[in-house]
């Protein structure tokens, strides 16, 4: 019915379908066969933007190529049109240091809880699954710098459209029951989450981040053990890694291992001086601006996105259209979301999806018809339950960090 | 006619769906085995280009592949020996500081900004 609209992300499922059929002949015929096949290349709406879609890396689809080593792979865009749930196979990945274990034996995993505990416990995947009552969250995880890319003036870092994100169903046990069992005794500061991966040399400092004792506690922040309903891909954590429903994923430590609650303020590099934002609104400050407090990064902010029409479409005037996207509320649910067709003149309420809990991507539509030829600015905004609405204007940090500004595109209706 | 499509597109997903429920059960329920996981991962292809300097950028590819450098904004001179001090001072490259500068040379020549008119944007963070 509205296939004009629909067209480009029609053609862009088939040419994944395509592909995904290829992967299985690589399987039969080695490699070789696949990487000749596999020189897809995408731009990125920002300078130096070209990327390679790259379908080499283990138990992932296409993705778009931001760096092979240590990986950082984006979700290209398209897949959120599909469903709220981002699939595991097209689920970006992020990891900061190269020595990532490419072998697992779940049979030999440790998860250990020590440091300022009652009784040091280690506890095998069975353990996990057996002795703790399982729960179910379905949450967004968003790298901090996800659409680092768009940043004016740019900054350094993974240069990420944005597709640094995606929502599953995460499945495991909470990390209060965890702790529970070790026993954590009075006077506890913060618990500080380390997984198998580790710098190339050892001068480099080992990926660590650390919560609050009570963040830690409350119950939602969980150790993941599925995904959508299936193990974790390696890439992603395999076999369990930690879920911070709302916050940012640099604290989702993938391939957990190693949980120490700690009585003193955490003072390794990665919490103390790394993914720091400042202390205002939205993270932002003035380029250049230096006299600010920077605090370490913490509750995602909402978002909403087109997912069925992109910018530069074309629109047929006089037939009706489904605008469609998907929105999060940050750290708190989807309210609304607003749609506007005139550049923000109007804003008109769109009607949302299904609800999956208040972490999870939502969908909105919006049913148009444009009745006058011509040049159109597409405006989303969503608003969280707690009142906060996207910005006008980008957010600006040093980091890249955090961007939410309400999203724009181009179309045109004719 | 839909009705029709309808019932063979459940025909079809129903043994996937059981499959994906199966699978789940087998990974995570008491008594059931975990499957062991190993993996390839790919190795870089990508080149850093000719220019002065080239022969120090082996150091880069200890840490980490020379695509991600390739794809930073351009960046002053100053900004590019930011980047590697970063690189010496936080994660321990085993970089002479006397390389630096050439270092600094290097990347700016593959990828130097030259409008210096603003300041620089970039706050030096290691994320």
């Amino acid at each position: 019915m509205h296939r004009s609209t629909l067209l480009p992300a029609a053609l862009s499922r088939r040419r994944f379908i395509v592909r995904a059929g290829g992967m299985g002949m690589a399987g039969l015929f080695g490699t070789s066969t696949w990487d000749a096949m596999a020189s897809t290349f995408v731009d990125l709406p920002f300078a130096i933007g070209h990327r390679e879609l790259a379908t080499n890396f283990p138990q992932k689809g296409a993705m778009i190529l931001q760096r092979t080593r240590p990986p950082l792979l984006e979700t290209p865009f398209d897949v959120f049109d599909q469903g709220v749930f981002t699939p595991n196979d097209r689920f970006y990945v992020r990891w900061h240091l190269a020595n990532i274990p490419v072998f697992v034996d779940p049979a030999a995993f440790r998860i250990n809880i020590h440091g300022h505990v009652r009784r040091p416990v280690s506890l095998t995947l069975h353990d996990l699954a057996r002795e703790f009552k399982s729960l179910e969250i379905a949450a967004v995880n968003q790298c901090s710098g996800n659409s680092r890319g768009f940043f004016k003036p740019r900054v350094v870092g993974g240069e990420w459209a944005n597709g640094a994100m995606g929502n599953a169903l995460w499945k495991g046990v909470s990390l209060k029951d965890v702790l529970d069992r070790a026993g954590v005794k009075a006077g506890a500061l913060q618990v500080r989450f380390n997984g198998l991966d580790t710098g190339v040399i050892p001068q480099t400092p080992d990926f660590m981040k650390s919560l609050g004792i009570d963040h830690a506690r409350n119950g939602e922040v969980m150790i993941a053990y599925a995904m959508n309903g299936a193990p974790l891909p390696l890439l992603n954590g395999f076999p369990v890694r930690l879920v911070v429903p709302g916050w940012y994923a640099t604290y989702w430590v993938k391939m957990l291992n190693d949980i120490e609650v700690l009585d003193t303020p955490d003072d390794n590099f990665w919490t103390r001086k790394a993914y720091l934002i400042p202390d205002t609104p939205f993270a932002s400050i003035e380029p250049g601006q230096r006299d600010v407090k920077m605090i370490p990064i913490n509750r995602m902010l909402p978002r909403s996105f087109f997912t069925n029409i992109k910018d530069e479409a074309v629109l047929k005037i006089g037939q009706t259209t489904t605008v469609r996207g998907i929105a999060f509320g940050g750290d708190a649910g989807v309210a609304k979301v607003f749609f506007s067709a005139d550049a923000g003149g109007r804003w008109e309420e769109a009607r949302l999806g299904p609800d999956h809990g208040k972490y999870s991507f939502r969908r909105w539509e919006v049913p148009l018809r444009l009745t006058s030829p011509g040049p159109y600015l597409f405006k989303v905004k969503a608003q969280n339950t707690a009142g906060t609405v996207q910005p006008d204007r980008a957010n600006w940090n040093g980091a890249g960090f955090m961007r939410n500004v309400i999203e724009s595109i181009s179309v045109r209706a004719a | 006619m839909e009705v029709k499509l309808r019932k063979v597109a459940l025909i079809s997903t129903v043994p996937v769906l059981l499959l994906i429920a199966l699978s789940a059960r087998l990974a995570i329920h008491p008594g059931q085995t975990w499957t062991p996981v190993r993996v390839e991962l790919p190795v870089s292809e990508t080149a850093f280009p000719s220019g002065r300097g080239v022969e120090i950028t082996p150091q880069c590819l200890i840490c980490h592949s020379a695509g991600m450098v390739l794809r930073q904004p351009p960046l002053t001179r100053e900004e590019w020996a930011g980047e590697i001090n970063k690189m010496r001072n936080v994660f321990g490259a085993p970089l002479p500081a006397d390389q630096v500068d050439a270092l600094a040379g290097y990347l700016y020549g593959i990828n130097g900004r030259q409008d210096t008119s603003r300041p620089t944007a970039t706050d030096g963070q290691g994320s």
